[in-house]
């Protein structure tokens, strides 16, 4: 876990693994039972039918953002101590499009792929297997790619300071946003002909 | 649409609006108390003379010895290869550059222990890495490498070996302690910066 409960020390330690599986399999289970083990879950983004992939990201950005901002408000929690991941611009896009035709092939994401594994599906069995064997092939070849995998760092960048916004402001912005898309794949999903699974 | 998705866009876009009636944060980066205090009692930051004047002889690279004296003092005597930056002088623009330097060791030295901590202290605030103390400072400094006091006869190994050092790193800087204890005027040091971009956080992620 990265914090900032650990860290400031509030959770001792070596309860670090058994948090990480207990969170992982509250995350499996929830992935089940919404059917993201079935692929065409996530082929219905790219295909238009069903649109709950976008539906999820999005309401867990905007529900932990607003549990954050009140959370720091309420002075529960401090922002300022939230790690960041650092944002290498060109790894980012490069990977990101490697990423998208990952989905798009396989229609698993890993976390996906292995609650497939769980439930027995042989689709998803391949697709982990592949998704082992592009990390051998990265790992084995990193330092031709290490140039680019380091290239572009950011350190912590954050979009609202790049925009010049306040992060409030942007926080509105992005929930307004967000509600909007969900709306506009309603809509979508409303004309396209309906996908039995 | 339904009227369950309507009620939960309602709550999230008024939840929204609360965000943006929130105050503006004070988002000056700065160590966190309990931190700052941890750090102070870490008595890791102070180096000793000896330790110092031996990297000092070798001509440690990363080593950066800092006088945050006044100039006045500072052109009166200084430890050879040290740079001047008056602790009131601190903040300015230039001192920043030079401090922002992560790939040096900063060792601040005053005439004795207070100014150079309190120096390592704000600097420590800025977050700043790698500094350190000289501890005992230039009068500590200049009692056991200039004025080296020859142990007894009967002292250890140790004590023997130390003192030939302090003799020879005293002749390394001034020739003599004789020539040592004649103030001099010290030219400033040029000190040329290399701007460095921030360098990655530690990694982690999902």
């Amino acid at each position: 876990m990265i914090g900032p409960l650990i860290p400031m020390g509030v959770i001792p330690e070596t309860w670090n693994n058994v948090i990480a599986l207990l969170l992982g399999v509250g995350f499996g289970f929830a992935l089940e039972a919404s059917g993201f083990s079935s692929s065409r879950k996530i082929m219905g983004t790219f295909f238009g039918y069903d649109f709950v992939v976008l539906r999820v990201f999005f309401t867990a950005a905007i529900t932990a953002m607003t549990g954050i901002f009140y959370f720091d408000y309420m002075g529960w929690m401090d922002m300022s101590m939230l790690y960041i991941n650092p944002y290498y611009v060109m790894s980012a896009i490069i990977g990101g499009i490697i990423m998208g035709f990952g989905f798009a092939l396989g229609g698993f994401c890993p976390g996906t792929s292995f609650t497939g594994i769980a439930i027995g599906k042989i689709d998803a069995m391949v697709f982990s297997g592949g998704l082992f064997i592009g990390v051998f092939i990265f790992s084995e070849l990193y330092p031709l790619f290490q140039g680019l995998y380091n290239s572009g760092n950011m350190g912590a960048a954050k979009i609202y300071d790049l925009l010049g916004m306040r992060e409030t402001v942007f926080a509105f912005l992005l929930i307004v946003a967000a509600v909007g898309m969900f709306y506009g794949a309603a809509f979508v999903e409303k004309k396209v002909k309906k996908v039995e699974y | 649409m339904n009227k369950r998705y309507m009620l939960l866009a309602g709550i999230i876009i008024a939840l929204g609006v609360g965000i943006l009636f929130m105050p503006a944060k004070d988002t000056a980066k700065q160590t966190q108390p309990e931190l700052l205090l941890a750090a102070i009692d870490d008595p890791s930051r102070f180096l000793s003379t000896d330790d110092i004047t031996d990297r000092l002889v070798k001509k440690d690279p990363a080593l950066m010895l800092i006088d945050v004296r006044y100039e006045s003092q500072f052109k009166a005597f200084s430890i050879p290869g040290a740079i001047n930056i008056p602790a009131d002088s601190l903040l300015s623009a230039s001192a920043q550059e030079i401090l922002n330097q992560k790939e040096m060791d900063k060792v601040f030295y005053s005439n004795a222990d207070v100014t150079s901590d309190q120096t390592w202290i704000i600097c420590k605030r800025m977050g700043l890495q790698r500094i350190y103390v000289m501890q005992g400072g230039v009068n500590k400094w200049f009692n056991t490498i200039v004025k080296a006091e020859k142990p007894a006869e009967t002292a250890p190994t140790e004590a023997m070996d130390l003192y030939q050092f302090r003799v020879a790193a005293c002749q390394h800087f001034f020739g003599s302690p004789e020539m040592a204890a004649a103030p001099k005027v010290v030219e400033k040091q040029k000190v040329t910066v290399v701007k460095k971009t921030s360098g990655a956080a530690s990694g982690g992620g999902c």
